[in-house]
């Protein structure tokens, strides 16, 4: 008897326990926060681990280092800003948890995320559903494709970067024919689909298209399938290590032809990791990689020096394109927050009216039909030469 | 399945645990509710659905692992088969009934454990478990290449919340009671199942498939069932999943997720019949706790808050520590420290009628 | 499964493996000599993996799932030791080793000998959970960037019959070769090493040429690690090492101590060889995205055809 007694016992204190800690609960809830001076919350949510925290790392730098700079002068109309930052670890399950987290717990008055294009997509319909504007630094056509009325992209897309790609081969290089290699995952094939399909129009034909693993190590099968074509040119659409190893590779089997990467490559590792076989390479990249490609003394290049100047002080390491995406997604926010306080169908009309602000990674305009911001002409060819970038005019 | 044997006083714990949980479960969103959400720093409704979700393939789970002892380190292909399954022909197919997906679903999940059972289940041990791994990475890559049915890489986006009968299932806190309404019937369907003669047979394969073999134990079909019943159950998760993210690809289905589900049994408790609950939920809050936690003790030094470099540490050292010190898991544990419990109560009022025995 | 059967059965799979490396040759010339030299490039690094696999399974039979972390290790210290430290590329290689060993070593004491008599499951859990922890903790110190190792004698190609290779790839070559020798020279020729194969199938008997399961188990391990490590170490200038290596070659790794059988270190090289080679010769010939699914298929054939493998023996089931 006495043991039929204890088994109910535990539930029952477990149960008194949840009611006291609900009262407590209630009890500080009541206090009401004083709004005339009330802290403007902004939540994010980026891939901080997992395969996509290369993207989401310099962006959480960038996120603080807006935070702590805005703070220490008058703020958003005088008012404080916090980020508040959470991890997905690149899955799109866990972004939704944390965007359903911030928006319902939290309160915040609007949303950043995610660094790459799955988790993105995942956290839109909670945006959507709940009227929160969402400013993603992922760069998939299917987040902006059709346009949904509450998120927005900061990064060039890869359309853009197709767009400076095809200028480049039937500007600089006048070739017809070219070969695609692309990394199996959702980057690369997006990419290549997208070169594929648009490279006909411009008098293009694609010879070859073939494709490797994120993890592979050995891509002569590929390459010496596309030696085999009468291509000219070949386009490389993926993120390190692949296109080095693919470089690499290409040297190995003394291909001759010109490589052309993805903005996917537009970091200090590809030099790094491909060593001599890097030179010669061009990729699509952002102005603010080489400062010296905006002209000086415009708002643009100013604000790409002063960036770039104190990332370097704070963290160390040099200001990636990653760190330009995040940066400019809060200031997209903030900027709108100036007008709209937290309101959220003002903040949200207020990102949609942007017109030509200011950011690191290009100049921001967007519409009811254009929720990407940026166009081709914020990129620019990028030229790898005694393994340092140099602009292609 | 054969009529259902007299319960036992096991078994009427089983009921009576169901009974309290299921009251509880009930009860959570009240007193979510109460909490304001710059207190908690946790959207608890939420993180229940997911839960919910995983709830339904871990069960299945458990029963393959725990009571049939065999191993499948590939189970999110079927959570992923169930979720591609709903998705596919709620959006390909205009007005296909949500319903009626998420069954067919369930069903395709089963029937696809059934075909690829029957031959694997041959094997044992790591055998077995490296060729559910296998599987598991094959079901990935279809995902992935079959663009046209899947979507390919990009996945399957707009997937429209469930609705039964007219009934639209669009909050959280809706989805909220039907998954666990549902999670609540598996556990029931799993008690059961452990009282009948298949529950027995699957116990007496568990100690020693030899042993069962001799005793007329029909082993192969045994494991097989539980197999397609597992596979089953978790295409049901999947499906729910899929209507309750509204959106899916093949990042979801990875082969983390079917380690993850592995370790929510055996964390849990094999063996236990809610061992899997017990897992599903520790491993679905706690990196939640710890995310809070910065937050809740604004004290932490900032190096503490990126905790998420910190977690996948733990998550391998809890796996090791687990395995060493608590191989049958939490509700083992839960076991014998409610033992415990009742061993000093009862020894305490030993001593106490002694003394007064004494004091006469 | 008899004498007789066992060596037409080996018969026909190499025949089967020279029709079809026949084959591309013919086919594809000097095109498909280089899928082949590329796959034995790759095949040698499976192989290397799998060796490992081997060596813990022959003594403890266990499956160690973090084999390929070890391989990873080996890797990223090479960059620490040599390319930041700047250490001489032998002593570095030799540090790399000795410190993996020593890990290995260590884990299996803390975590593998107190769980001797636990399930299989329980086993192949903790394993799990230490791939997941040692990848956490690279990720830790050395982020997710890949990191670059120099050649160890350059990279300029050499050239046969119109197909290339870097000279990095005869190192691993060379390091696979003598891996295979020494293991199983170790295995059939030393009392300790053919003490723990018994250990594996008859603990007792072991004991009494005093070789007990325990220091079997230890041995083992120490060896896999330094093999893994040794493994890393050559590769990484091929490879571009990173904190999620581990994995693909840990899964690719085990496809092909399973072909190869489980057990048998030249079974792990003719596993690991045939493996590399057919995947690069279906990224030849087919959309190379299926290339992966070849391991996978591969094992689940071997799983459910031929367990034991090409050269393993047929695994004892405890009653």
């Amino acid at each position: 008897m006495a043991h039929k007694i204890l088994r109910w016992k535990l539930p029952i204190a477990l149960f008194c326990v949840l009611v006291a800690i609900s009262l407590v609960g209630m009890g500080c809830g009541t206090q009401k926060v004083d709004t005339s001076k009330s802290v403007y919350k902004i939540g994010a949510v980026l891939s901080l681990s997992g395969p996509a925290a290369p993207l989401g790392q310099p962006e959480q730098n960038s996120l603080k280092m807006l935070e702590s700079q805005m703070n220490a002068g008058s703020g958003v109309s005088g008012h404080k800003v916090q980020f508040i930052i959470e991890d997905d670890q690149s899955d799109p399950a866990k972004a939704t948890v944390a965007i359903t987290k911030l928006i319902k717990q939290e309160g915040v008055a609007a949303m950043i995320g995610s660094s790459s294009t799955g988790a993105t997509l995942a956290m839109a319909p909670v945006a959507e559903s709940s009227l929160t504007t969402q400013v993603c630094c992922a760069a998939g056509t299917a987040i902006t494709k059709p346009v949904n009325k509450y998120i927005f992209r900061t990064p060039p897309t890869d359309s853009m970067a197709i767009d400076k790609v095809l200028g480049y081969l039937t500007g600089n290089l006048k070739v017809t024919k070219i070969a695609i290699l692309h990394d199996a995952n959702a980057y690369g094939t997006g990419g290549a689909t997208e070169l594929a399909a648009r490279a006909p129009a411009k008098g293009i034909t694609v010879t070859a298209n073939e494709s490797y693993g994120t993890s592979d190590t050995e891509m002569t099968p590929q390459l010496t399938k596309i030696q085999q074509t009468p291509a000219q040119a070949l386009v490389v659409w993926g993120t390190n290590p692949g296109p080095a190893t693919i470089a690499k590779n290409m040297q190995q089997l003394a291909m001759k032809i010109p490589f052309i990467g993805s903005n996917g490559i537009a970091n200090k590792t590809f030099i790094t990791l491909a060593g001599p076989a890097a030179n010669g390479v061009v990729f699509p990249g952002g102005n603010m990689l080489i400062p010296s490609s905006i002209p000086a003394g415009t708002p643009w290049r100013n604000a790409v020096d002063k960036f770039t100047a104190d990332y370097k002080a704070k963290y160390g390491k040099d200001a990636d394109t990653f760190a330009a995406h995040g940066w400019d997604a809060g200031l997209i926010l903030t900027d709108a927050m100036k007008t709209a306080g937290t309101n959220k169908a003002q903040i949200q009309t207020a990102v949609q009216a942007t017109k030509g602000l200011v950011g690191i990674d290009g100049t921001y305009t967007y519409s009811a039909t254009n929720h990407d911001g940026l166009n081709s002409g914020d990129l620019i060819m990028i030229k790898i030469e005694n393994g340092a970038w140099t602009q292609i005019k | 399945m054969d009529k259902l044997a007299r319960p036992l006083d096991a078994d009427r714990r089983n009921y009576r645990t169901l009974a309290i949980v299921t009251a509880f479960i009930l009860l959570i969103p009240v007193w979510a509710r109460a909490i304001p959400g710059d207190v908690l720093h946790m959207d608890i409704v939420n993180i229940m659905v997911l839960a919910g979700i995983y709830a339904c393939v871990v069960v299945g789970l458990n029963l393959l692992v725990g009571y049939a002892g065999q191993i499948s380190l590939g189970h999110a292909a079927f959570f992923g088969i169930g979720a591609y399954t709903t998705a596919i022909l709620c959006t390909r197919v205009h007005g296909f009934p949500t319903w009626l997906g998420v069954l067919a679903g369930a069903a395709l999940s089963g029937a696809i454990g059934w075909l690829v059972g029957k031959p694997v289940l041959r094997l044992k041990g790591h055998y077995l478990a490296m060729a559910t791994l296998g599987l598991g990475e094959i079901a990935f890559i279809l995902f992935q290449q079959l663009k046209g049915l899947t979507g390919g890489t990009v996945g399957i986006m707009d997937i429209p919340p469930l609705s039964i009968f007219g009934l639209k299932f669009d909050t959280d806190l809706k989805l909220y009671f039907l998954v666990w309404v549902i999670v609540m019937a598996l556990m029931l369907l799993s008690i059961n199942l452990i009282r009948t003669r298949v529950g027995r047979g699957l116990r007496a394969l568990h100690s020693s498939e030899v042993a069962a073999d001799a005793m007329g134990v029909n082993t192969s079909s045994y494991k097989v069932q539980v197999f397609v019943l597992s596979a089953a159950f978790a295409g049901l998760g999947g499906a729910l999943f899929a209507h309750f993210q509204k959106y899916i690809n093949p990042e979801s289905f990875v082969i983390a997720i079917s380690i993850m589900f592995i370790t929510m049994v055996v964390v849990g408790g094999m063996g236990n019949i809610w061992g899997g609950l017990i897992g599903v939920l520790l491993l679905t809050f706690l990196p939640q706790v710890i995310q809070a936690l910065p937050q809740w003790i604004p004290g932490l030094p900032s190096g503490l808050q990126s905790f998420s470099n910190y977690e996948l540490v733990l998550y391998g050292l809890l796996l090791i520590l687990f395995m060493m010190f608590l191989p049958k898991g939490v509700a083992d544990g839960l076991g014998r420290a409610a033992d415990f419990g009742e061993i000093r109560a009862r020894h305490l009022r030993d001593r106490r009628n002694a003394k007064r025995l004494e004091g006469r | 499964m008899g004498d007789r059967k066992q060596v037409r059965l080996l018969w026909g799979a190499a025949a089967l493996v020279a029709v079809v490396v026949g084959f591309t040759l013919i086919y594809k010339g000097s095109t498909g000599l280089q899928w082949i030299l590329s796959g034995l490039t790759v095949g040698s690094i499976y192989a290397l993996v799998a060796m490992g696999f081997s060596v813990i399974y022959s003594s403890t039979r266990v499956i160690n799932f973090a084999q390929g972390e070890f391989t990873m290790l080996g890797g990223m210290l090479m960059f620490t030791l040599c390319t930041r430290g700047g250490l001489p590329l032998w002593l570095g290689f030799l540090l790399t080793v000795g410190i993996v060993t020593l890990l290995g070593a260590g884990f299996e004491r803390a975590a593998i000998h107190p769980l001797k008599d636990q399930s299989v499951i329980t086993v192949i859990i903790v394993t799990i959970g230490l791939a997941i922890f040692i990848r956490a903790v690279a990720k830790w110190i050395w982020g997710t960037d890949p990191v670059k190792v120099a050649s160890f004698t350059g990279d300029k190609p050499l050239h046969f019959f119109g197909a290339s290779i870097v000279p990095q790839s005869l190192w691993v070559f060379g390091l696979t070769l003598l891996a295979v020798v020494l293991v199983f020279a170790f295995f059939n020729r030393t009392l300790l090493g053919k003490g723990m194969r018994a250990a594996a199938d008859n603990p007792d008997a072991a004991s009494l040429v005093g070789v007990s399961a325990s220091t079997s188990s230890l041995v083992a391990w120490a060896i896999a690690a330094a093999v893994g490590a040794a493994a890393g170490a050559v590769i990484a200038p091929i490879n571009f090492a990173a904190y999620d290596a581990g994995a693909m070659l840990g899964l690719k790794g085990f496809s092909a101590a399973v072909l190869g059988g489980l057990g048998s270190a030249p079974g792990a090289v003719v596993g690991g060889l045939v493996l590399g080679v057919l995947e690069m010769i279906t990224a030849g010939f087919a959309p190379s995205g299926y290339k992966d699914a070849v391991a996978f298929l591969i094992l689940i054939l071997v799983l459910l055809i031929r367990p034991q493998g090409l050269l393993g023996k047929p695994a004892d089931v405890k009653v």
